[in-house]
C-alpha cells in the first residue's frame, strides 16, 4: 500500500507525492483525536495543523537526515510531556546538542554581529537555530542539513498550498 | 597521447628510478617486492607504462588504446605503489615525513564524491588492487614515472601551465594558483630531477596522491626551498602553487572547498541567488530563504486550520485505499448519491457528508482530494458514476475538476445529503 520509503528523495514528485499522503494522514490523525470546535479553537488547530506539517515532513525523511530527527524527537518528546512529566528519551548526542545550546545561549548582545567561541559568525548561528539538529554539527554537515532541509520546506509548502486551494476552492 | 609520449620518454627512467627507490628508506617488504619486480621491470616496461598511463593520466578518461594491464606484474606494481601509500596511509609516520591523517577520511569516497575524479574512471577497468588509496598510487606512480626527469617530457605532457613552471620562477609566485586537473607529474618530477636520491624516500612515503581538486602544484617551489616534501593530509589534496602546504592549511583549504561546493549546491536550491557570490551574502540568502518557508508553512497552516475545519477520515481512507494505485479504482468509491451498498466508498461519502459542512461540495471534495493526490502522479480518467461528465473529464488541473464537479452537483440537488450531519 504505501509506497517504499526509500525512493530517491531528490525525485521531487515522490517527495511530493509522499509528503502529501502522510501530511493528510497526520492532519487527519490529529483532527481526529481531539474533538475540534469549528471556529473556537483556531489556534489550537492551526498549532497542530503546523505540527502535523513537520511532523510529516520529518516522517517521511525519516532519520536519515539529522533534522528530521531532532524534529521527530521533538515531537516524541511533546507527546510525552504531555502526558506527564518529562522523561529523557533524549538520545545522547541530542541532550549534548541541548547543553550546548544552552551554554552558547548570547545573551549580552543580541543584534551585534556575533561570533562564537568556535568562530562562528553570527549568520552560522542563526542558520543553526533556523534549522532543527544541527547544533553539533561542523559547517559542511550544516549546509548539507540545511540543503535537505530547505528542500523538503519547500516541498512541503507547496503541498500545503495545493491543499488549501483545494480546501478553499470546495 | 601525450600521456604515453611521457611514459615512453620516460620508461628508461623509470626503471632507473626504481633502483634508488628500493635503495631508499622503503621497508623490507617492499624491498622484497621491489627486488622481485625490479628485474622485470624492464622488460614490462611497455606494460608498465601502459598501466601508468591508463591509470595516471587523469585528464584523459577514456585509453581506449591502451592495454589494460593484467599482467601479474602490473598487478604486483600495483600493489606495490599500494603498499607504499598504505604505508603512508597508516599513520607511519616515519621520521622524514609528516604526513598527516586529518579526520577528513575515506579518501577513495572523498576522491569519488568532491570531483569527477578522472582516475577513477580509469581505475574501473583495472581489477582493483587491494590498496587502500588509490590516488596514492596514482601519485606515486606518477612521480616514479618522472625520476628520469627529462623536460621534453614536461612538455610531452600537455599539462599545460604545468610544463611551464620549470621555467617560470620555481619560487612560490601565486600566478598559478589556478586549480588543474592533470595530473602533476611534471612540477613534482622536475623538483625530484634535483633530489631524486635524497627527496625520494621521503616522498614515497608520503601520499601525494592525484588531486582531486586538481589543483596545481606548488610543491615544486617547496621542493626547491626544502628538501623534503610538505606533508599532506588524508584526503590528498595538492597545494596550490604558492600556498601554504603545511598540513594545517590543506585540511583547511579542502574544508573551504567542502563547504564551497555545498554553497554551490544551496545555490541552486535558493532561488535567485545565481548572481549572488560570497558566503556571507549567501548565507545571509539561506537563512531568509529558510525563514521565509517557515514563515509560509505557518501562515499555510493557519489557512488550513480555518478553511478545513474538519478533514477527516475520508482522506485518509482514499489515501490508503488508492495512495499509489491508478485512479481507476477509484471512482467506484466516489458515488455520492449511490445508495447501494458500496461498504466502504459508502462510508466514505457518508464521512464526507457529514463531516463538510457544505453541502454540495462533499462529493466534490473527492474528486479535487483525488486531483490533488494524483496531481503529480498518474492520471487516468475515472468513470465517475455519480458524476457524468466530471468522469469521462479527468483532468490534472484541480480547479477544473472541482468545477464539473460542483455543475454536475447541483442540478442533482442533495438527496445524497441524507446523512449530513454537521
Amino acid at each position: 500500500m504505501s509506497p517504499p520509503q526509500q525512493p530517491s528523495s531528490t525525485n521531487p514528485n515522490s517527495l511530493k507525492i509522499r509528503l502529501t499522503h502522510r501530511f493528510l494522514h497526520n492532519l487527519n490523525n490529529l483532527n481526529k483525536k481531539r474533538s475540534n470546535l469549528d471556529n473556537t479553537q483556531i489556534h489550537q488547530r492551526y498549532n497542530r495543523v503546523k505540527l502535523a506539517a513537520y511532523a510529516s515532513m520529518a516522517h517521511v525523511v525519516g532519520s536519515r537526515r539529522a533534522w528530521s530527527r531532532a524534529i521527530l524527537w521533538k515531537i516524541r518528546n511533546r507527546k510525552v510531556s504531555t502526558r506527564h512529566k518529562r522523561v529523557d528519551h533524549k538520545p545522547t548526542n541530542h541532550h549534548h546538542a541541548r547543553s550546548i545550546k544552552r551554554r552558547t545561549t548570547n545573551h549580552s548582545n543580541p543584534k551585534r554581529e556575533y561570533v562564537d567561541p568556535n568562530g562562528n559568525s553570527g549568520q552560522e548561528v542563526k542558520l543553526r537555530k533556523l534549522v532543527p539538529g544541527v547544533e553539533t554539527m561542523d559547517a559542511c554537515g550544516l549546509l548539507d542539513e540545511t540543503a535537505d532541509y530547505i528542500k523538503c520546506l519547500a516541498t512541503q509548502v507547496e503541498v500545503m498550498r495545493n491543499l488549501v486551494d483545494l480546501f478553499s476552492t470546495i | 597521447m601525450e600521456k604515453d609520449k611521457t611514459f615512453t620518454s620516460e620508461g628508461n627512467g623509470i626503471s632507473q628510478a626504481w633502483n634508488p627507490i628500493l635503495g631508499m628508506g622503503i621497508q623490507d617488504s617492499e624491498l622484497n617486492r621491489n627486488c622481485f619486480f625490479n628485474p622485470n621491470c624492464e622488460d614490462q616496461r611497455d606494460l608498465f607504462e601502459s598501466a601508468l598511463s591508463s591509470i595516471v593520466s587523469s585528464p584523459v578518461s577514456s585509453h581506449p588504446g591502451i592495454p589494460i594491464p593484467g599482467s601479474a606484474d602490473c598487478i604486483v606494481l600495483r600493489e606495490l605503489i599500494g603498499r607504499l601509500g598504505s604505508i603512508c596511509n597508516s599513520s607511519e609516520i616515519s621520521p622524514h615525513n609528516s604526513c598527516y591523517n586529518t579526520p577528513l577520511n575515506s579518501p577513495p569516497n572523498l576522491n569519488l564524491s568532491i570531483t569527477d575524479h578522472q582516475i577513477q574512471g580509469n581505475y574501473h577497468p583495472i581489477p582493483p588492487a587491494p590498496f587502500p588509496t588509490d590516488p596514492g598510487f596514482v601519485e606515486r606512480a606518477a612521480r616514479f614515472s618522472n625520476f628520469g626527469g627529462k623536460n621534453e617530457s614536461f612538455k610531452a605532457a600537455g599539462l599545460g601551465d604545468s610544463m611551464e613552471e620549470p621555467s617560470v620562477s620555481e619560487t612560490g609566485t601565486k600566478e598559478k594558483s589556478t586549480n588543474r586537473r592533470k595530473r602533476k607529474v611534471v612540477p613534482k618530477g622536475k623538483g625530484k630531477e634535483t633530489q631524486s636520491s635524497t627527496t625520494i624516500s621521503a616522498k614515497d612515503d608520503k601520499v601525494v596522491a592525484e588531486v582531486e581538486k586538481g589543483e596545481s602544484d606548488a610543491k615544486r617551489s617547496k621542493s626547491n626551498e626544502k628538501s623534503t616534501e610538505p606533508p599532506k593530509d588524508y584526503i590528498h589534496v595538492r597545494a596550490r602553487r604558492g600556498q601554504a602546504t603545511d598540513s594545517h592549511s590543506l585540511a583547511e583549504r579542502v574544508r573551504r572547498e567542502k563547504i564551497s561546493e555545498r554553497m554551490k549546491f544551496l545555490q541552486d536550491l535558493v532561488p535567485g541567488c545565481n548572481k549572488v557570490t560570497g558566503k556571507a551574502v549567501m548565507l545571509d540568502e539561506i537563512i531568509n530563504y529558510v525563514q521565509s518557508l517557515q514563515r509560509q508553512v505557518e501562515f499555510l497552516s493557519m489557512k488550513l486550520a480555518t478553511v478545513n475545519p474538519r478533514m477527516d477520515v475520508n482522506m485518509e481512507a482514499l489515501l490508503s485505499k488508492d495512495m499509489f494505485r491508478p485512479l481507476v479504482s477509484l471512482p467506484n468509491n466516489v458515488s455520492p448519491f449511490d445508495a447501494s451498498v458500496q461498504p466502504f466508498p459508502y462510508g466514505l461519502q457518508s464521512q464526507i457528508n457529514g463531516m463538510i459542512p457544505d453541502g454540495p461540495e462533499n462529493q466534490i471534495s473527492m474528486n479535487p482530494l483525488m486531483a490533488a493526490m494524483h496531481r503529480n502522479s498518474i492520471t487516468k480518467p475515472p468513470h465517475i458514476d455519480g458524476f457524468g461528465e466530471a468522469s469521462t473529464l479527468w483532468e490534472n488541473d484541480l480547479q477544473s475538476v472541482v468545477k464539473m464537479a460542483i455543475g454536475q452537483d447541483q442540478p442533482q440537488g442533495f438527496h445524497g445529503q441524507m446523512k449530513v450531519e454537521l
